[in-house]
């Protein structure tokens, strides 16, 4: 570890505490819209600039930690041996920059997206935006195991009265999945891979690590001091190595589940219930990132990576990262909900962040870390798009978007600069740490982890890796081109989406009469009959559908009778929709550009130096 | 003079529960305002004894009897006694301090919230006392067979107190306490007194000398003996079925949930709890670590016991209709927990560590657990007094129209779940590192599984409070027109509320202070591992 300076500080629980106090000046202002609003995006700032203000020290080689102990007559610890602090590390900084910079944006555009649909329960939806914020940031600046389980346990808590928001049976359906599977993660997986390995670490005392006096105990759970003594466990036989794996497993597990890697990703789809500034922040902010986050902790900082190497976890983890990433991308493929088809698009991108910290080496570290930020920046503006149709148009399903480039030209420009960048095409923020990640894993070496030959296995990540590049490309451009390539009464069946499985021989078989309205029948009906029967079989299917139907009967959704009205970029939705909409997709640009200009490179530079010992060279 | 503070505990509300039937005769309206003077001065004295305990480092020993008793050096029949005791020392250690301040401060709470959610009436107020005293000496005995009155007059007076609003259910539920509570009561009596026959003394620390074999009389450690084992057992099963801990849980629910509220609230709080306390106190030091070297069997039944209570009572709980039964077979599961952790800190594979946090985790849980049933309880009977809501449907939409109540059901469920930072989490957390210590992998998937097993009931309840509408054709809305309450047409009073929301505050306050509860244990730990059945804090 490179030598670092740390200072005693206040502000990391500042960062923490100003949108925690925000809650209780937005309940308290329940009556009065505007002020409610205004405390969420003042908080937001202000957290924001308490965050930044420590950005330049931690780039400098600095760390502000903050304890119980700075609290007059208590004392450090939180339980026997464990103390209760912040720190703000660079791995920390990286992701609470991302959070508390995205949630500016956020803020307001949720306010327009509440307004905009008249949502019930505006107060207590506002006062869990901000809960869930401070323990995201509670998260980023974890000491140790047992704090980030504090916090991550908070996230869960006050992160599920936005997925249940809508109080149906569906919405408190898919709260209690998300509950379920966050608290199997969280409350059973990382609580005990904790309990695991402070028992595990406390077996080293009789050989003693460094930096702790003989026959003191070496039971620690303190991020970066864990792998010695876990080293001299498992070196010197001190317990079963079967252990090791055991308490690694369920600790990355645990926050795997809120990064949705593969087999437990199935809460988050089901979460899209939610409203979609929600989708946001659980997607691209707050939770998933909290889980890939929690990942990248585990890995660097509590087995560091020659541990991890020597344990082979590496390769599992990273396989596991790579069939999650493929799979999620194939099924996102046969999604007709646009907020669906997002969400396995997440759950696809997060693994590529394990993926990044599995492999181990230096520059796949910084790859895997500098997307973090990466796709918040690009996953954001989908949803925020996807939010400002439904807003607008109520539209929710791909097959509906036919045309609708001219109603919402701005919207899906930013649509098709970002899922561009989700392909990992050039000068948008995707490809910076796609490209890192691809020489990464042409570097994996094995087992030594140092920049070396291209193994087998660095060969097969790598070809997984430009894979679901593509599998992107081909989920998202079909949204792109029926939004500005084909009209409401002209555009092509989608046969990935409507055809049953494997292909059909009729395939382009819709082909409308030039006078019929897309949606009217047919005088013979033969041509229209088959395409409808597939859709009503995928939707049973999926289950999907009875949201969408149930929305039907209050709002029109799809294209009106006489197709979309062409506007203005100007006037195409609210200011308060349009700005962070803008102002995200600039980001994703800015960072695809100048990445070594902003901040996130080089604080995932510094991590990926410090955990491996080397330089990050492309 | 602070000698007397522990004796003086135990009489004072023994004595003054005379007081509200006596002046009862003069004056009728008395009863609730003699109990609040007597608990106040009651907490007055815990909070000494707690500041000699923990602040001056005291075992504060207080002999029964004058001068004519205690421990002397005296040769009877040309055998030193070896300062073993004459008469009934009561003993107020690092152990009972926690226990006795819980005692008085949720007597006092629980006597604010009955004065508006009854049961009223002057026996009722005598009755309190009484058991408040019979509490104060489960915990502050340093004598076998003085437990065992105690925890009697415990027992009679709490069949008394769940009887006390006179309905049939309720005479039922009480009746079926009185059998299977004395049986279990009987039990104790027994393994007593096989304890008596092989050691001829009930002193808590002259037992634990005895049976380790320490007085020139005996030849070797007794711990091998079938009688010795045969008197743990019996001592075991009936503390277990004080505590209620799974086969023998029966009487509990139905106890529990055909109470008065303000009855429930107190018994769920602390009968049980003084009962779990016992378990432990016999456990640790009566037999002490030594003895179950030799016992592993013994232990092992204990731990699996335990293990299938924090299982089957999480799963009843979960398929509970009624709140109250809910809490109910909460509870446990709980003891369950608690009986794991009472076992694993006597486990020769758990080492000093294991021993360490299983001590840490019972003592916090005990007094955690204690605080968050209350206050659970303290909500269901407000929800059920001002909104007629007894089932966990009626829960729906409740939030809205009770704020501060549902939050503190949010909170302290959380609590009991087990999310941190609160005093739930700090209690579960040394119980699952003490489980880990001594590698018996079943037991520690148990503790952890109790975490998700607890979320299966809170999440339910939370749900329906929280994100369910009320449904417009309930009872609770049919009868509107019948005069709901009798007293000025306000059911809820502060002294209701200020308990549920002062209890998931101190839930959580609690959790911070995880460092000086441990602190304040740590010489009960130091005499565990040493094997001394005394705890003393300065040496």
């Amino acid at each position: 570890m490179a030598e670092v300076t740390v200072v005693e500080s206040w502000r990391p629980l500042a960062a923490v505490l100003v949108s925690g106090l925000a809650v209780a000046f937005i309940v308290a202002s329940h009556r009065h819209q505007n002020v409610r609003e205004s405390w969420s995006v003042a908080a937001a700032v202000g957290k924001f600039l308490i965050v930044a203000s420590m950005l330049p020290g931690v780039l400098g080689g600095m760390e502000y930690r903050w304890a119980l102990g700075m609290v007059p007559g208590l004392s450090d610890e939180f339980v026997f041996g464990i103390d209760l602090a912040l720190r703000a590390d660079a791995l920390g900084m990286l992701f609470a920059t991302l959070a508390s910079f995205l949630w500016i944006f956020t803020a307001l555009y949720s306010t327009g997206y509440m307004r905009g649909l008249n949502e019930p329960n505006q107060t207590r939806f506002f006062a869990a935006f901000a809960a869930s914020l401070s323990t995201a940031i509670g998260i980023a600046f974890a000491e140790n195991l047992v704090v980030i389980f504090l916090f991550y346990e908070l996230l869960s808590i006050v992160t599920y009265p936005l997925v249940a928001h809508d109080e149906t049976d569906e919405a408190r359906a898919a709260g209690r999945k998300y509950l379920a599977y966050t608290f199997f993660g969280g409350g059973f997986l990382v609580l005990g891979g904790t309990v695991l390995t402070y028992w595990l670490t406390s077996l080293a005392t009789p050989a003693g690590v460094s930096g702790v006096a003989a026959g003191e105990s070496t039971a620690t759970v303190t991020f970066g001091e864990m792998a010695e003594p876990l080293r001299v466990v498992f070196e010197n036989g001190l317990a079963p190595p079967e252990l090791l794996v055991l308490a690694f497993a369920m600790l990355v597990l645990g926050f795997g589940t809120k990064a949705a890697i593969m087999p437990l990703h199935s809460w988050l789809p089901d979460a899209m219930v939610a409203p979609t500034p929600v989708s946001g922040l659980l997607h691209a902010v707050a939770v998933v990132k909290s889980g890939a986050f929690g990942v990248s902790r585990v890995v660097l900082y509590v087995f560091e990576p020659e541990l991890t190497a020597e344990l082979g976890m590496h390769i599992a983890l990273a396989s596991l990262a790579a069939f999650s990433f493929l799979a999620a991308s194939f099924i996102a493929l046969r999604k007709d909900n646009l907020k669906r088809r997002l969400a396995y698009s997440t759950a696809s991108q997060l693994s590529y962040i394990i993926m990044g910290v599995a492999l181990l080496v230096p520059t796949g570290v910084t790859g895997g870390l500098l997307h973090i930020p990466a796709h918040a920046f690009m996953k954001l503006t989908l949803f925020f798009c996807a939010g400002a149709i439904h807003v607008e148009t109520h539209t929710d399903d791909i097959s509906d978007m036919a045309g609708i480039g001219k109603r919402m030209p701005l919207t899906m420009s930013a649509f098709a600069i970002a899922s561009a960048g989700m392909a990992g095409i050039p000068l948008v923020s995707g490809f910076v740490s796609k490209f890192y990640m691809l020489i990464g894993a042409l570097r994996m070496g094995d087992p030594a982890y140092a920049i070396g030959e291209p193994t087998a296995a660095g060969f097969i990540f790598s070809a997984a890796l430009i894979l679901s590049g593509v599998l992107n490309i081909v989920y998202f451009w079909p949204v792109v081109y029926t939004a500005f390539f084909e009209s409401e009464d002209r555009h092509d069946a989608k046969p990935l989406v409507e055809f049953p499985r494997g292909g059909e021989q009729e395939a382009y078989g819709v082909i409308d009469d030039v006078h019929a309205d897309g949606g009217g029948p047919l005088p013979d009906g033969g041509d229209e009959g088959p395409a409808d029967e597939y859709v009503d079989s995928h939707e049973d299917a999926d289950g999907a559908a009875s949201d969408a139907d149930s929305h039907d009967d209050v709002h029109h959704h799809g294209p009106p009778p006489d197709g979309w009205e062409r506007r203005s970029p100007r006037d195409e939705s609210t200011w308060l929709i349009l700005v962070p909409i803008a102002a995200i997709v600039t980001g994703a640009v800015v960072l695809g550009v100048i990445p070594g200009n902003v901040a996130f490179l080089d604080l995932a530079i510094q991590v990926a130096e410090a955990v491996t010992g080397q330089g990050v060279t492309l | 003079m602070s000698e007397a503070v522990p004796a003086l505990l135990i009489v004072l509300p023994l004595v003054a529960a005379t007081l509200p039937l006596l002046i009862g005769l003069v004056r009728q309206r008395t009863g609730w305002s003699i109990a609040a003077v007597v608990l106040a001065a009651e907490t007055g004295l815990a909070v000494w004894l707690a500041w000699l305990v923990y602040g001056q480092g005291q075992r504060v020993v207080h002999v029964l009897g004058g001068a004519t008793f205690g421990r002397k050096d005296v040769v009877i029949g040309g055998q030193e006694t070896e300062g073993f005791i004459v008469g009934i020392e009561l003993v107020a250690d690092a152990l009972s301090g926690l226990v006795v301040v819980l005692i008085a401060i949720v007597a006092l709470a629980v006597l604010a919230y009955s004065r508006r959610a009854g049961p009223r009436g002057n026996a009722f107020y005598s009755g309190y006392l009484l058991l408040t005293g019979g509490l104060m000496g489960v915990v502050l005995t340093g004598d076998l067979f003085n437990l065992f009155v105690f925890l009697e007059i415990v027992g009679l007076t709490t069949y008394a107190l769940v009887a006390s609003d006179d309905s049939p259910d309720a005479a039922v539920a009480a009746l079926k306490y009185l059998f299977v509570g004395t049986v279990g009561a009987s039990f104790y009596l027994v393994g007593v007194g096989y304890v008596f026959v092989r050691t001829g003394t009930l002193n808590v620390v002259d037992v634990s000398r005895s049976l380790a074999g320490d007085p020139a009389w005996i030849d070797g450690t007794l711990y091998s003996e079938p009688l010795v084992a045969a008197s743990f057992a019996f001592i075991a099963v009936g503390l277990a079925t004080k505590a209620a801990i799974f086969p023998l849980h029966t009487w509990q629910p139905d106890a529990y949930s055909m109470a008065p509220d303000a009855v429930t609230v107190y018994i769920s709080a602390l009968v049980s709890t003084s009962a779990a306390y016992a378990f432990a106190r016999i456990a640790w030091f009566v037999y002490t670590p030594a003895f179950f070297e030799v016992n592993r069997l013994l232990l092992d039944a204990v731990l699996v016991v335990a293990a299938v209570s924090v299982l089957a009572g999480s799963l009843l709980a979960a398929m509970q209709r009624r709140v109250k039964r809910t809490f109910a077979y909460s509870s446990v599961a709980q003891f369950g927990l608690l009986f794991i952790g009472i076992a694993v800190a006597v486990h020769p594979a758990g080492g000093e560590a294991g021993t360490r946090f299983a001590i840490y985790g019972v003592a916090i849980h005990l007094v955690g657990h204690g605080l968050m049933k209350a206050g659970l309880f303290a909500t269901a009977g407000a929800l059920a007094a001002d909104a007629n809501a007894r089932r966990v449907r009626e829960y729906a939409g409740l939030a809205k129209s009770h704020p501060f109540l549902a939050g503190a059901v949010a909170v302290l469920g959380f609590s009991l779940i087990g999310v941190p930072p609160t005093i739930g989490f700090v209690g579960k957390w040394y119980i699952a590192l003490a489980a880990v210590q001594t590698q018996l992998w079943p037991v520690v998937f148990v503790v952890f599984a109790s975490t998700l097993l607890t979320l299966l009931y809170v999440a339910r309840l939370l749900e329906t409070l929280y994100f369910d509408y009320a449904p417009e054709d309930t009872p609770a809305h049919a009868e509107p027109s019948r005069p709901v309450a009798t007293d000025g047409g306000r059911t809820l009073s502060y002294g209701m509320v200020a308990l549920a929301v002062g209890a998931a505050l101190a839930a959580v306050l609690l959790g911070f202070a995880g460092a000086e509860l441990t602190a304040a244990v740590d010489p009960v730990v130091r005499a565990v591992i040493d094997g001394v059945p005394e705890v003393v804090t300065n040496g």
